[in-house]
């Protein structure tokens, strides 16, 4: 199979589930017949028909509930918010039927949805947000947020196939800028397990998404020009954490800088380094640091949004920050 | 029980209530509200805790609008709403279990009232915010169309939660999609303390189904008769695949919201004003008259549901709440 | 006339490259403002892609069918006026690094490690590794920390630790004297009542060593006999380092160690004694016993706990004879072979606590005997000699003596002869 784009994978891994499984359909706005805003869905319609890809009503609260009672009622839907910004006006949906459901009725609630998130697009205020973390806070929800086509086919997989619901990340700046090899229709990936990108004694970062790549090439940056080795570890999933690899990790260098997108106070990282704090204190050589956007909106202009969210070189600065201490 | 197994078998055959199905609907209004009031007596013995939240005046609105459901179907019923439960099936040892927060009930203690579901009855009971339960309800009438199937999902709503913004989200996405779906608004006249005319300026709320392009229906809910035969038409609507109807069903909550609200709020009057309409005695009166119900069977029939409570009460006090080790267990589903 | 160019515009959000579809307009034409130009097709939508100006095409960039990024030059515009406006922006690079100059950092690792200070933070991760390894804090505390204000990092620490398990013991005179102490193998031990009082795991109950119960002992019962005053010195000791310096090559490859600071002090300290030799005393009831030979005690840190092995008649060897017996002593310390003999009958005790980075100490003397002189750490400072100021290696001095028989006057010249005994320029070490 040729190398896919990000965006393709997940097609792909959406395709595979629906032919394997006659209970997923998909449910969104402007996903039928024109494919979706971002072209996910393009084709879907016209294999599956209306009845597996449903253009809703512009109603982010009804479309998740009706995936949320759709699941009840023991289909699979995946759910395709248009920019995860949206997800917002069906927040009530997620967190007080969908997330609870389980715990009150023990009755599972397979689904997904499907968020494309971040920045780094020129998108601005509701077309950039990160809302991961309003979500990290929910018990009864799954969050996956995959870096690269492989993981994002084999995760999507993995949701669809999961009985809870899981709230798929997807990062719009990697739509199509990535390409990789994704593995067989068989294979998927697990959800609650993170993945070391890149070894390194000395330093480690923690993150996921779009960051991981921002902070693969700052450890190249890094290694190259001061010979600091950085550990690079891609978070995947970040409901459950892989509490395992986030201490081993601790623990294999002493110090850790967490990066992500979304911005800094009460972003996932601060749980991260409250996990680390309890359970890897020891294993400290310095205080965990945090790298996110400013506490700021998204802003629209190339120059703001360049200063608002992480990158490479604010990576590099905060990573020889740490080597310092 | 002669009641019983009436219940096993047809109901309102041809969309007709026979004799026979007028005495359950009595049966079922009368076991209501002797278990609303055993939750009442419960709570005030301190045996149930948190918030005690019944019925009385909403008999007609829960039972005759359950009654036009079929087995199949889908019931997805708000807090007000025991006697819908009752006739769709659920056992009175479930409904106290659950009330009274234990290891056995439904949600294993997790949550309590009416929040439990039973999946082998379709009974799919409320959040406390009542209107995200209307999307909800419409995606299982959503999965119902998708496989092909022939049910349909009744779902309430008061005239309070009936200004949420998922009310309309919902129904309006039900009435797109033509799903097969019911929407019954139980106005009680008061959402907790706010009187209808502070929760919307339409004239009925039945007139706001011509917004979504479906039909739309006020009736007097305290008549049980009526409240059964508009929903069997609604019930029938939907099955054709003709799409959702509005039922706005008009009666009076005779108490506070909850068995800690004294209603000091409802006017002078009120309630005895509406008494006289009392759903239970309207259509014993007609029983009585039609010779359908005489005091004989009356007298055997309350004895039969006062001793059915006691032994459920029993049952559920005797079974101990859950270990608070398992708090946090099930979030997930395996 | 003005060139302007025609870029690959960016249809959506997630779009990152195009392809032309069909070029309307061939190298040459005249195309209006907004007239079409070209076709483009993309990941999400197919687009006519108007002109930005009027004007002559005049380069075609990218041929039909080519594929581009986002913003690429396709082509050039020739237009008859300047241009209103900048140009539009070539390509973004890839990796959004655009933005404000980011805040000054410092760039790379410290060339030079700062020296040892007291009382400094180990992070939680050096503690547990101390701990595991057994090194108590006062063995952390000499290590040179390479982090951020000197932290010691784990890296310091674990060089350390490989340092000290596999160099077998180099015959330093500063590593006797300085010497990092090794575990002091304190037991934790069940005592009920004390146990009640301080329950597990929060509080861990510790036998004391024998050494240390004896230093405690010693140490009450000194500040209980003498009263203790202290005099602090500057001292220069800009010529001993440069002494140490021109000779320590020389000296190493004549006997075999290292040449380090401890028997310049030693030699001072005993010239002074010569000139005021009641320091050298100690007192029963209201008799003075004044002692005719100096055996010089040199308080050492050891695995145990605090030890002053003492040099024997010191007064009698020479600069070179100080070094070999203060390294001798150094060696047996450390292979745990010193005899009673080398631990008793000191009249007069130096402590170095400059080692551990301590630039002014206040010392306890070691009775029975009625001063000691503790040095701090050397350091570079600026001075002012003559009225200019001048990079001079420094340290605090400081005599702690017993009132009862030494008064300031007699402290203060004691001490100020061994200032003077280190600064003398002329002064002839010997090797």
């Amino acid at each position: 199979m040729p190398p896919l784009t990000y965006i393709d994978a997940i097609s792909r891994g959406m395709w595979e589930e629906m032919e394997r499984d006659p209970s997923v359909f998909l449910i969104g706005e402007d996903i039928g017949a024109y494919g979706g805003a971002f072209k996910a869905t393009k084709g879907f319609f016209e294999h599956f028909g209306p009845k597996r890809v449903i253009d809703s009503v512009l109603s982010e609260s009804a479309i998740i509930g009706a995936a949320t009672g759709a699941a009840v009622a023991g289909m699979r839907p995946i759910v395709e918010m248009q920019f995860a910004d949206f997800v917002t006006s069906g927040f009530n949906q997620v967190v007080t039927n969908a997330a609870k459901i389980h715990y009150r009725w023990r009755i599972p609630v397979p689904m997904v949805i499907r968020l494309p998130t971040g920045g780094y697009i020129h998108g601005g205020p509701y077309h950039s947000a990160s809302t991961e973390a309003w979500f990290a806070h929910v018990p009864g929800l799954k969050i996956v947020a995959p870096s690269n086509p492989a993981d994002a086919k084999g995760l999507l997989k993995s949701a669809v196939r999961d009985n809870n619901p899981v709230l798929f990340y997807e990062f719009k700046y990697l739509y199509r800028r990535i390409k990789g090899e994704v593995p067989g229709t068989d294979v998927t990936v697990p959800i609650g397990k993170g993945e070391v990108r890149r070894e390194g004694g000395d330093l480690t970062v923690l993150t996921y998404g779009s960051t991981v790549h921002f902070s693969l090439e700052a450890a190249e940056k890094l290694s190259k020009a001061d010979g600091i080795e950085t550990r690079v570890v891609d978070l995947r999933t970040l409901l459950p954490l892989d509490r395992d690899l986030i201490t081993e990790s601790v623990r294999a260098t002493g110090k850790v800088l967490i990066v992500h997108e979304d911005t800094l106070t009460g972003g996932v990282g601060g749980e991260i380094a409250a996990l680390i704090a309890e359970h890897a204190f020891q294993d400290l050589d310095a205080p965990v640091r945090r790298l996110g956007a400013l506490d700021a909106p998204v802003p629209f202009a190339p120059t703001l949004e360049a200063a608002h969210l992480p990158d490479t070189e604010k990576i590099v600065q905060a990573l020889r920050a740490l080597a310092l201490y | 029980m002669v009641i019983t197994a009436h219940a096993a078998g047809k109901r309102a055959s041809g969309g007709k209530l026979s004799n026979p199905d007028r005495l359950e609907l009595y049966y079922y209004m009368r076991l209501a509200r002797e278990c609303d009031n055993a939750i009442l007596r419960l709570y005030r013995q301190g045996k149930i805790v948190g918030g005690a939240y019944t019925g009385n005046g909403n008999e007609a609105t829960a039972v005759g609008s359950a009654y036009a459901l079929e087995k199949d179907d889908y019931l997805f019923p708000m807090h007000r709403d025991l006697g819908a439960q009752l006739v769709k099936g659920e056992s009175l040892r479930n409904i106290f279990l659950q009330q009274l927060g234990r290891a056995d009930s439904l949600t294993c203690g997790r949550d309590g009232t009416g929040h439990y579901a039973d999946p082998s009855l379709r009974l799919y009971g409320n959040v406390s915010h009542l209107g995200a339960m209307i999307p909800m309800a419409v995606g299982v009438a959503l999965a119902v169309k998708l496989r092909g199937e022939k049910a349909v999902v009744m779902n309430y709503i008061g005239d309070g939660g009936s200004n949420a913004g998922e009310f309309h989200e919902g129904l309006n996405m039900a009435a797109v999609m033509q799903l097969p779906f019911v929407l019954i608004i139980e106005n009680n006249q008061f959402a907790y303390s706010t009187p209808v005319r502070m929760q919307y300026a339409a004239q009925k709320l039945s007139d706001r189904a011509a917004g979504y392009g479906i039909p739309g229906f006020t009736i007097d809910g305290t008549n049980v008769s009526l409240v059964f035969e508009t929903c069997r038409k609604a019930v029938d609507r939907a099955r054709r695949g003709e799409g959702p109807t509005l039922i706005e069903s008009v009666t009076m909550r005779m108490h506070g919201h909850s068995a800690s609200d004294d209603a000091a709020y409802v006017p002078a009057g009120m309630i005895d004003d509406w008494r006289k309409k009392d759903p239970i005695d309207r259509l014993e009166k007609i029983l009585l008259a039609d010779h359908v119900l005489d005091e004989e069977s009356k007298k055997k029939m309350e004895s039969d549901i006062a001793a059915g409570i006691d032994d459920a009460v029993a049952r559920a006090v005797e079974s101990g709440y859950p270990s608070g080790e398992d708090a946090g267990e099930g979030v997930y589903a395996p | 006339m003005a060139r302007i160019e025609i870029i690959m515009p960016q249809m959506g959000e997630s779009i990152t490259e195009g392809t032309i579809v069909r070029w309307l307009k061939k190298v040459g034409d005249h195309v209006n403002k907004d007239e079409v130009l070209l076709e483009i097709s993309t990941d999400k939508v197919d687009s006519e892609i108007p002109s930005p100006a009027a004007g002559t095409l005049v380069e075609i960039v990218t041929p039909e069918n080519g594929t581009v990024p986002v913003r690429t030059v396709i082509a050039w515009l020739e237009t008859a006026g300047a241009v209103a406006g900048a140009p539009l922006p070539a390509a973004e690079p890839l990796s959004p690094s655009a933005g404000p100059a980011p805040a000054p950092v410092p760039q790379g690792r410290r060339e030079t490690p700062p020296p040892a200070a007291a009382g400094r933070f180990y992070s939680p991760l050096v503690l547990s590794i101390a701990r595991t390894e057994g090194i108590p804090l006062t063995e952390l505390e000499p290590i040179p920390g390479t982090g951020e204000g000197g932290r010691l990092t784990k890296k310091d620490l674990l060089a350390h630790v490989a340092s000290r398990k596999s160099a077998p013991a180099a015959p330093s005179v500063a590593a006797a004297v300085s010497a990092a102490p090794g575990p002091v193998a304190l037991q934790s031990v069940d005592v009920p009542a004390l146990r009640a009082k301080y329950p597990a795991p929060a509080y861990e109950i510790l036998q004391m060593s024998n050494v240390m119960q004896k230093m405690a002992q010693h140490m009450v019962q000194s500040v209980q006999t003498s009263p203790h005053v202290a005099a602090v010195h500057e001292a220069d000791m800009t010529a001993v380092v440069k002494h140490r310096d021109e000779n320590a090559a020389e000296f190493e490859k004549k006997e075999g160690f290292r040449l380090t600071f401890t028997p310049y002090i030693a030699e001072a300290v005993i010239s002074a004694i010569k000139k005021y030799p009641l320091v050298n005393s100690s007192v029963e009831g209201d008799k003075i016993i004044r002692k005719n030979f100096i055996n010089l005690g040199l308080a050492v840190a050891s695995e145990s706990g605090l030890i002053v092995p003492v040099i024997r008649n010191a007064e009698e060897k020479n600069f070179t004879g100080l070094a070999r017996a203060v390294n001798d002593l150094a060696l047996r310390t450390r292979a745990k072979k010193l005899v009673p003999e080398d631990i008793q009958g000191g009249t007069f005790t130096i402590t170095n606590y400059g080692v551990f980075g301590t630039l002014l100490g206040m010392p306890i003397i070691n009775q029975p005997q009625v001063a000691i002189l503790g040095t701090g750490a050397i350091r570079k400072r600026p001075v002012v000699i003559d009225d200019a100021i001048a990079i001079r290696s420094i340290a605090y001095l400081t005599l702690a003596f017993d009132h009862r028989i030494i008064d300031g006057a007699l402290g203060g010249m004691f001490l100020e002869e061994i200032v003077q005994n280190l600064q003398r320029r002329d002064r002839e070490w010997k090797i």
